[in-house]
């Protein structure tokens, strides 16, 4: 996870650690993560909930943001679980069992969102019309208040490639790297989804 | 002035990844473009909303879900390594707590256990309380189930009595809510069934039981504050519901 700088155009910069980055817990060693996905195989059901107890809360979170309801996100926790469960002899530790996690639940995502939608699109999509700085002094924001209410709002319009690169960075707290690893996709692609999201929702809260 | 080929690099700035040398030519940039200087700020607005945005926490049921789909699938059958069993001295106890919730929450509906009864719940580790002999862990286990069903039945009691207290919408939110406990008190009846010295599927069974003891606690408590007119009071067990 990052820190995120936070730079001031005069002073010297600040290095501020994003939430997510302070979660109570550290990461398990990957030996020590191994052996417990080992102890899952084997099905020690207490192990089990180890995994479910140290990722849910994140992953209920994507969930939420993603589909846009809790109900929704509840039976999408469960099927990445169950999924994770049944997939178990594929992970390999070549990733982190979070990153590995992240994965499922936003291709659980994603597919649920296309199938909902009753089309096909590209995780990578174009937006006919980008927003950009061409009017950007009557879109901005100038001194309206966002409120997290607005930009929950603001979030459930947006394209759902874009919208899952938002979540995962800057609310979730991934690197581009991470981000990448998790939507399968190149890590320049991460942060112009990120960006773009960003002036999309600029664009929706100054509407 | 070309601000688009700022874009970028004002967005790197925002993440935090801008180089020295771009950001000084940024920062010169910025000094005299204000629709620039207005997209930096909004940006860096969206991020930091961004991230105090709270996260929020799945409910409970969802782990007793998955974990009774596991079971029904034949994935887990395992005995876990380390776990602390002491489900005699818990239940036991947890019928103290009741006894002493119901005299406090229902007037008029008797209690089991003095006023002086321990509010909160405590467990010593392989305690067996009052008077009766533990033979083996199986006789343990079936006090244990009896205690918790004794404190259910009087919870239920308490709860028909007067049902017309709550309104429907609130009642068939609990319904829902107990419906899952039963589904998965069910669930974990079966597994022992298949496997009666499974550790974990006990552990189950044991939470499930808890839970609904604490569903049944909240229902009585919710009919307390409704008669009463508490609308604070009703807000915030229908949310403590909603979260469990």
């Amino acid at each position: 996870m990052k820190g995120g700088q936070r730079e001031t155009s005069t002073g010297p910069s600040k290095v501020t650690v994003h939430p997510s980055a302070a979660r109570p817990g550290a990461p398990h060693a990957r030996a020590d993560e191994m052996a417990l996905v080992e102890r899952c195989r084997k099905g020690d059901l207490a192990a089990f909930e180890e995994v479910y107890r140290a990722h849910a809360g994140r992953l209920y979170s994507v969930a939420c943001r993603m589909l846009g309801n809790p109900t929704d996100a509840e039976d999408l926790l469960q099927e990445v679980f169950l999924s994770a469960h049944r997939k178990l002899d594929t992970f390999r530790g070549d990733s982190a069992l979070g990153t590995w996690l992240y994965r499922l639940a936003t291709n659980l995502c994603l597919d649920y969102l296309r199938s909902r939608a009753g089309r096909t699109n590209q995780l990578t999509e174009a937006l006919d019309d980008e927003p950009g700085l061409a009017d950007a002094g009557s879109r901005g924001l100038a001194d309206r208040a966002v409120t997290r209410m607005d930009l929950e709002r603001a979030l459930g319009k947006l394209p759902e490639g874009c919208r899952a690169a938002f979540v995962l960075h800057d609310i979730e707290g991934l690197e581009h790297r991470e981000v990448a690893e998790v939507l399968g996709i190149a890590e320049g692609t991460s942060k112009s989804q990120v960006h773009k999201a960003r002036l999309r929702l600029r664009a929706l809260l100054s509407e | 002035m070309d601000c688009r080929r700022f874009q970028d690099a004002i967005q790197e700035l925002v993440d935090g990844t801008l180089g020295p040398i771009r950001r000084s030519e940024l920062e010169t940039h910025l000094d005299g473009c204000a629709n620039c200087r207005a997209l930096l700020a909004d940006l860096r607005r969206i991020r930091d909303v961004g991230e105090t945005l709270e996260r929020p926490a799945p409910p409970d049921r969802v782990w007793l879900q998955v974990a009774g789909r596991l079971r029904q699938e034949g994935r887990v059958t395992a005995v876990s390594r380390t776990r602390h069993y002491a489900p005699l001295g818990i239940a036991a106890a947890l019928v103290l707590a009741v006894g002493a919730a119901l005299v406090m929450l229902l007037p008029g509906v008797r209690g089991g256990s003095p006023a002086s009864a321990p509010k909160t719940a405590t467990v010593q580790s392989g305690n067996a309380a009052g008077d009766q002999a533990v033979q083996s862990v199986e006789t343990e286990f079936r006090l244990a189930e009896q205690h918790y069903q004794n404190a259910i039945a009087k919870l239920e009691e308490a709860a028909k009595s007067d049902q017309s207290a709550i309104d429907p919408q609130t009642a068939a939110m609990l319904q829902k809510n107990l419906q899952v406990i039963d589904q998965a008190i069910a669930e974990s009846r079966a597994a022992l069934k298949a496997e009666p010295l499974s550790a974990p599927a006990r552990d189950s069974l044991f939470e499930a039981l808890k839970r609904k003891v604490l569903l049944l606690q909240d229902t009585i408590a919710l009919m307390n504050e409704m008669r009463k007119g508490n609308a604070a009071g009703v807000a915030q067990i229908v949310e403590g519901s909603n979260k469990s």
